[in-house]
């Protein structure tokens, strides 16, 4: 660290003793960048009092603090100078700028109109895309729910956007030889740094959100990136699925990170079900490697399904199999609310995520519902009247819950799944070579969820809980068609 | 195995009775320690800060303690070429700062002091093509700026001057599954978003498209059983909920919902009886923000010694009638 006056510093009397001794350690904050690169945390260290000749700015490893005791000096300092700036009142050229609204931004990061200067240092190229993502990443670590630092990320993003767009258009248009091959590279350079970026995206937000318990403003980021970067990848959505799981097991009442799964779980549901459900019969041939079933299948009804041609064969088991993956995804999201409810009673969030599951299976059901009666499916009547002895799908589920709730007792229980337009289930030649299908959440099923809970539990949140739910369950579901 | 629940406890000696000589002591007090560190450290949203301490000196009928001409003077100091107001001098401008100059300039009524039709003409700019507002020329988009954006044009008399269908469909955009709204479509509910929608939705004549029902329910699971209200699940009260999830069910009907005694008891666990003011949390450092919106939420519970407030706006009903402005409620 160079040595400074900072010990000074507070005795400074003049004013320009003040700037002198300022903008060294403005200065000295630029040079701990350039000595280390690397620094990916800030802070503050509690101190009293300036130490003779020592800077107020430590670097240890790659954490970057300011001693207490300057900063209510250094931060008026720069804070004014910029905006006399701003004000046409005093000049500073671009290399003091972009130090300045450093120190200010680490110290103060809702300062907008300082992000806005650094935005015109991009636009002019003085500044990189890049390193402003890093200083927001910086200033995120003491300060994770800055709102102004998460609005200058997008703006950011959305320049790299362009970037990508302009390119791609470019590519359009001229396409040949050597040209071709120059932008076919420089294409595929930015989609790695888009798929680069994004992924350092999510990792800035886990950050954040690590740090500050239902960080609103890191999960909405988190939305809009997905929804700006990764529109339609299908598979980023299923791998982020996938890396929440532990994370919302590990943070039970974060509310923000359990909406993120809700929406990537809504995203890839929307995906799966956008093919017309209702206008081919399920019955096609399913080639399916499924293990059959050691578990008494005696809903064999022996319905008549003819052969089809291949074409639709072919649309029916895709759509087969684009159900199947929607019951589990529904099966297992129940189960994981399940496991945790039980084991983290009194959770306001889990109870939430499970509203919010158990609507989007109801909402899907009835759109399918009206999607059949507009086309007038012959096959949705064909559903609605079937023989009221026809198992629901739970009924052929391999979980254990699924036979007395659904057992033949409740099978006009209107919300459960068969009544619904959805594939058919009832397939004999599938039940006959065993497929088992995850059970799909049900009224009845919740309604006995909620009384296990209450016969079990003890902790009066959790019977709060548990009872609004219910009540949840009978004024807004129940009223619904 | 059992969990906290997030809540505070009401200790039996926290204040119990409205304090309001000591809060006007505390606002009058506030602007003349300009020099100070955490002064400079907020000045970033001055203009709002100026709106807040105005307007519950205004409800409590203390506003003529204020500096008017100081103020006014800031004001148009803060209007830049593009019609938009800053927070301070020297500050970009932005949609949050314009509305807050507007709202000020309608406690003294003098709206005229500024030039209106720059004003409107900004905030007309900043409508996108989908319908929803920009904060300011680098374009982030939050359903926040578009209550501030139909907020100032009512409050100008010139909401005419902007797509209100384009814009309502955007905010119908962000609507969620649980009745709520969030930032962004896709986003989660959040009670001060709710409050910036529902607003938006009275502004524009559209609360029928709010399902008050669910809305006012997953609103009144905010209530904690300190009395508190927290702004999402699991999460702490605070004194600003309380505002901001109140005002919303007093828009869509339903403030009969909530358990009236109990927030008030909250709120006023919430003085500072040294200092004045209101802090977000019973013990916790007081500010202007928090002040604001601990009396405004006590007038719409029905203090009768502070003067009604305007769910909408925030802002002092007389001053609204003064303007003839009286956006929709729901019964």
């Amino acid at each position: 660290m160079c040595v400074t006056s900072s010990g000074t510093l507070k005795m400074a009397e003049s004013k320009e003793e003040v700037d002198v001794l300022v903008m060294r350690v403005v200065k000295d904050i630029t040079n701990a960048f350039k000595r280390n690169p690397n620094i990916d945390e800030i802070g503050v260290i509690p101190c009293p009092g300036a130490r003779y000749n020592r800077s107020p700015i430590v670097l240890v490893e790659n954490k970057l603090g300011v001693e207490s005791w300057c900063v209510k000096f250094l931060l008026p300092y720069v804070h004014n100078k910029l905006l006399l700036y701003r004000q046409r009142k005093h000049w500073l050229d671009r290399e003091t700028l972009v130090d300045i609204t450093c120190t200010l931004l680490l110290l103060n990061p809702d300062f907008t109109t300082a992000w806005n200067v650094r935005k015109e240092l991009l636009q002019c190229g003085v500044l990189n895309l890049e390193k402003d993502l890093y200083l927001g990443k910086l200033a995120l670590t003491k300060f994770p729910k800055s709102p102004e630092t998460w609005i200058h990320r997008r703006w950011v993003l959305q320049q790299i956007l362009h970037q990508f767009s302009a390119v791609a258009r470019s590519r359009k248009q001229h396409h040949q030889g050597e040209v071709e091959q120059a932008d076919a590279e420089r294409s595929q350079q930015l989609s790695d740094y888009l798929a680069r970026t994004l992924h350092q995206e999510m990792k800035v937000c886990s950050d954040a959100a690590c740090r500050y318990p239902s960080n609103y403003n890191a999960w909405s980021h988190r939305i809009w990136v997905l929804q700006h970067m990764a529109k339609g990848n299908a598979k980023v959505f299923h791998d982020e699925l996938s890396s929440m799981r532990l994370w919302v097991s590990m943070h039970v009442s974060d509310h923000s990170g359990f909406h993120y799964r809700q929406f990537l779980f809504k995203e890839l549901i929307t995906e799966l079900s956008q093919t017309p459900a209702c206008t081919t019969t399920s019955s096609s041939k399913h080639q399916s490697n499924t293990v059959p079933s050691s578990s008494s299948h005696h809903h064999n009804h022996g319905q008549a399904n003819g052969e089809l041609s291949g074409a639709e064969a072919a649309g029916g088991e895709e759509r087969w199999l684009r159900f199947t993956k929607i019951l589990q995804l529904f099966h297992q999201e129940m189960e994981l609310c399940s496991d945790l409810i039980q084991s983290f009673p009194g959770h306001e969030t889990l109870w939430s995520h499970r509203r919010h599951i158990f609507y989007l299976w109801h909402h899907l059901r009835r759109e399918h519902q009206q999607h059949c009666s507009s086309n007038g499916s012959v096959e949705s009547v064909h559903f609605n009247n079937s023989d009221p002895c026809l198992p629901e799908v739970g009924a052929q589920s391999c979980a254990g819950q699924g036979v007395s709730v659904n057992g033949q007792k409740h099978i006009n229980e209107p919300m459960e799944v068969d009544a619904a337009s959805l594939p058919d289930p009832h397939d004999s030649k599938r039940l006959k070579r065993g497929i088992m299908l995850p059970a799909p959440p049900a009224l009845l099923s919740e309604h006995n969820f909620v009384s296990s809970i209450l016969d079990t539990c003890a902790n009066p949140e959790q019977r709060r809980f548990a009872m609004a739910y219910k009540k949840w369950l009978d004024t807004v579901i129940g009223q619904q068609p | 195995q059992g969990t906290q629940v997030k809540d505070v406890i009401i200790k039996p000696d926290a204040p119990s009775t409205l304090l309001l000589d000591k809060h006007a002591d505390y606002i009058a007090a506030y602007g003349n320690k300009k020099d100070e560190y955490e002064y400079t450290l907020s000045e970033y949203l001055r203009m709002s800060g100026i709106y807040w301490g105005l307007t519950v000196m205004d409800l409590m009928g203390q506003l003529p303690r204020m500096n008017r001409q100081e103020i006014i003077d800031f004001i148009k100091a803060c209007q830049h070429e593009c019609g938009g107001f800053s927070a301070s001098i020297g500050h970009d401008p932005h949609l949050l700062y314009t509305l807050s100059a507007v709202q000020i300039l309608c406690l003294y009524d003098n709206v005229d002091a500024i030039d209106v039709d720059k004003v409107v003409e900004y905030v007309k700019g900043l409508q996108q093509e989908d319908g929803s507002f920009a904060g300011d020329k680098w374009g982030e988009i939050d359903t926040r700026f578009s209550f501030c954006a139909v907020a100032t044009l009512a409050l100008l008399g010139k909401m005419d001057m902007i797509n209100v269908d384009k814009a309502v469909e955007f905010v119908l955009s962000c609507m969620n599954f649980d009745g709520g709204f969030g930032c962004r479509p896709g986003s989660e509910s959040h009670a001060g978003q709710i409050y910036c929608c529902t607003g938006f939705l009275s502004l524009t004549g559209q609360l029928h498209q709010v399902n008050a029902d669910l809305l006012g329910w997953w609103l009144c699971e905010r209530q904690l059983p300190s009395g508190g209200l927290n702004g999402r699940p699991e999460k702490l009260p605070d004194v600003c909920y309380s505002w901001w999830v109140l005002a919303s069910l007093k828009i869509i009907g339903r403030i009969h919902w909530i358990d009236k005694a109990k927030l008030r008891t909250f709120i006023l666990a919430c003085q500072d009886e040294e200092t004045g003011g209101f802090a977000d949390r019973p013990g916790d450092m007081v500010d202007p923000f928090h002040t604001l919106f601990g009396v405004a939420g006590l007038s719409l519970l029905g203090d009768e010694q502070i003067k009604p407030v305007n769910p909408v706006l925030c802002m002092p009903e007389d001053v609204l009638q003064r303007i003839s402005l009286q956006p929709d409620l729901l019964n």
